[in-house]
């Protein structure tokens, strides 16, 4: 008898992701679904608004990511309105973003993910020599003393009597899926502490060139920043020092201790190669040397890939109402011109229709609607979007340095590439692009240095910002590569307001529904195949559901006094 | 015993009405007098990690928020130090990191400010809206005075 499984987080107001899924008589997955329980109706507000606006309200939306939405949207107006951002202001906002990539991928590896792979309660068990001795032998990185270690055991240790370890509620310790020996389960621990730590500093880069952290400030056409080297309240040399410091310093601890814990993680798990999913790959790129439209010189390149064919790295336009569409045949929302066909952004219509049952509900009657998240489609694929997606596009394009970090990675691991296309290998591309972006920050670091020497201290064109100078009617599309994925903002202006907005987010390609042909989306797919050992403690859907960094509803962020059990699990 | 440095975070999310409570009151709060320099003002948004920073460099905290479960009376509540969970759950995602989990996490590294007050009222309306119900902005006063007697209080310790 087929068993059903239904994990979900919080059962009564904060929306969140819903999966549904179905297991075999030997607790295989069968068929999963993804749920995103919350209306993220941020087209709605934007609507009659100022469009220079558009981006300090879209930077809400999410509650990880400070930045993206505010870059894409400032990118979108910017198209509209037909500006072009002076080279500070470019190089600013690529660092900024590589800032963003590099926290959100090493606190995604350690505080998300990692206790996926980590069994923090094993870790009490582990010799600090031995575990000392592993240390050093895969890292140079000084905290690997046997002192070290023994004192963050006795701090463990000092936790669980006091009744503490409830700081790490909830966990499945002591579950069969975990396979590392205690020693590195302790190291794991001590870096995931110390990741933790560090990344506060990463993020300074913000608050110095966004005013503030978190919602720095974006500014339709430039930064918001004033450059100048002599001055005590601009972007000036011991400004630029800090930065350099801490990028210095991210670039020593991302190779120093997250690759080598990745690998060494990874090295214990090389058998647990499930979770692969589509096969299909988008990624619309990012970095621009010079425009947004020059796509030649974006660092993160741009194309598709479909059936694992790294043969052939298919052109994108999201701009073609052809290629990207939303979808809402499974999702609770209605369009005019009918459900069954979908609409490209510039078309898109965000009107809410609830027709699933009263919550708190237990079932969902998945052949009908199921989810507040639309089914975005590229020429009518799934696509997975993210990390796995980037980095599989530059090393089939041949980026040199991708291909470079992906084949280190691959032969200390001794596995061919075919490993990527799984749970594993989507969270060694995300390792392997962090190392990647973290030297993208020195790369716009010494580009913003030698832009200064030249007497270039422009962050901001002016041009268009009177609405007097704007055409009657425009529409734009502004894109950015997130940590999660393929970001896509598209407005349309009209009488010097926002007519329409619309937003493709990227946990909107890889959690979507059901499309209208019954194909699943990317979370959907990669969950079927996957055997649990243990159904009441879905460790591995949680495994696989986090290699993605899933961001969903983006909304709230109630404190609850009481409520200890965030995700429950039923299975009927 | 010296307050040094205090912190006043807002957390919530404006854009869906009574969610934002803790980001008004932040700002009321802000607005209603001036401080030293020694007392900053964060506005947190629907951040997690971000904020771990402005939790474990200070001596004291202040949070404004939203509180669950959504059945208690709609009042002002002020909850202090242990009285504040403080955990690392299991969950989906990076989202669902709130104020406990910060908490955990500044508990393991040894850096809790000496004192976090957690100012918090539940919210009446939950829809995609800016700005507070009525009933529920009827509350500011109140949330703005009960920070203002803590940090009042700790300003003349420090003196």
């Amino acid at each position: 008898m087929a068993k059903k499984i239904v994990v979900d987080p919080i059962p009564r107001i904060e929306g969140h992701l819903r999966i549904e899924a179905t297991l075999n008589e030997s607790n295989v997955i069968e068929e999963a679904y993804s749920t995103g329980t919350m209306w993220r109706g941020i087209e709605v507000i934007l609507k009659g608004r100022d469009p220079r606006d558009a981006w300090a309200f879209t930077e809400r939306i999410c509650g990880v990511c400070t930045t993206v939405h505010a870059l894409a949207s400032v990118r979108c107006v910017e198209d509209a309105l037909g500006i072009a951002i002076p080279t500070n202001a470019r190089i600013i906002r690529n660092l900024m973003n590589a800032t963003q990539v590099t926290q959100d991928h090493l606190v995604h590896f350690y505080h998300l993910h990692a206790l996926d792979w980590v069994d923090v309660v094993s870790a009490l068990k582990a010799d600090p020599k031995q575990a000392s001795a592993i240390a050093q032998s895969i890292s140079p990185w000084p905290k690997s003393s046997v002192g070290y270690f023994k004192d963050l055991q006795q701090r463990l240790v000092g936790f669980v009597e006091s009744g503490q370890l409830g700081i790490f509620s909830n966990g499945y310790w002591g579950h069969p899926a975990y396979k590392l020996p205690a020693e590195v389960n302790l190291i794991a621990v001590a870096h995931y502490l110390e990741a933790l730590d560090f990344q506060k500093e990463i993020i300074k880069i913000h608050t110095i060139f966004g005013g503030k952290n978190p919602h720095p400030n974006y500014l339709v056409g430039g930064m918001a920043c004033a450059i100048d080297p002599n001055s005590d309240t601009a972007i000036n040399i011991e400004r630029l020092m800090m930065i350099k410091k801490i990028i210095d310093d991210t670039n020593t601890f991302i190779d120093q201790v997250y690759i080598p814990d990745l690998i060494a993680i990874a090295g214990y798990y090389k058998g647990w190669l499930y979770g692969g999913g589509l096969g299909n790959y988008l990624s619309y790129g990012d970095f621009p040397e010079t425009t947004l439209d020059d796509f030649k010189t974006l660092l993160w390149p741009r194309g598709a890939i479909l059936n694992k064919d790294l043969a052939n790295v298919i052109d994108v336009d999201p701009r073609d109402a052809a290629q990207v569409t939303e979808e809402v045949s499974h999702s609770w929302y209605t369009y005019s011109g009918g459900d069954d066909k979908g609409l490209h952004p510039w078309k898109g219509e965000t009107t809410p229709s609830y027709t699933g049952p009263k919550p708190p509900f237990e079932h969902l009657d998945t052949s009908k609607k199921y989810s507040w998240l639309k089914t975005p489609r590229w020429k009518n694929h799934a696509m997975e979007v993210g990390p796995l997606a980037r980095v599989l596009v530059a090393y089939a394009k041949g980026d040199p340095m991708i291909k470079e970090t992906v084949g280190l990675v691959l032969s200390k691991l001794e596995v061919g590439p075919e490993a990527l296309f799984s749970t594993l290998g989507r969270t060694a591309a995300r390792g392997i692009e962090c190392k990647q972006t973290a030297g993208f920050m020195t790369h716009y670091y010494d580009q913003l240095i030698a832009n200064i020497k030249t007497g270039d201290y422009r962050t901001f064109n002016s041009e268009h910002w009177d609405p007097a100078s704007w055409p009657e009617e425009c529409k734009g599309f502004g894109y950015t590569e997130a940590p999660r994925g393929s970001l896509g903002h598209w407005i349309q202006i009209k009488e010097k307001k926002i007519k329409e907005y619309q937003i493709v987010v990227p946990s909107t390609w890889n959690a979507s529904p059901r499309d209208v042909n019954g194909n699943p989306g990317a979370y959907e797919s990669a969950l079927k195949g996957t055997p649990m050992i243990n159904p009441e403690q879905p460790l591995e859907i949680l495994r696989t559901v986090h290699s993605f960094d899933p961001c969903l509803a983006c909304a709230s962020h109630l404190f609850d006094m009481n409520g200890k059990e965030i995700t429950s699990v039923t299975i009927v | 015993m010296k307050y040094n440095a205090v912190n006043v975070i807002g957390l919530g999310n404006i854009l869906y009405g009574d969610e934002g409570f803790g980001v008004a009151a932040l700002n009321s709060f802000r607005d209603s007098s001036s401080f030293p320099e020694t007392v900053r003002f964060i506005d947190g948004g629907t951040q997690g990690i971000a904020l771990l920073d402005y939790i474990e460099a200070c001596d004291a905290v202040i949070v404004f928020d939203a509180l669950i479960p959504l059945e208690y009376d709609r009042r002002v509540y002020v909850y202090r130090n242990d009285e504040l969970p403080a955990f690392i759950h299991r969950k989906m995602s990076s989202h669902q990191m709130g104020l406990s989990e910060m908490l955990g996490i500044a508990k393991l590294h040894g850096r809790m400010p000496r004192e976090i007050v957690l100012i918090g009222v539940p919210p009446k309306e939950l829809e995609l809206n800016v700005g507070l119900s009525r009933e529920i902005s009827l509350l500011l006063p109140e949330a703005v005075e009960q920070a203002r007697a803590l940090v009042d209080g700790w300003l003349a310790e420090s003196r």
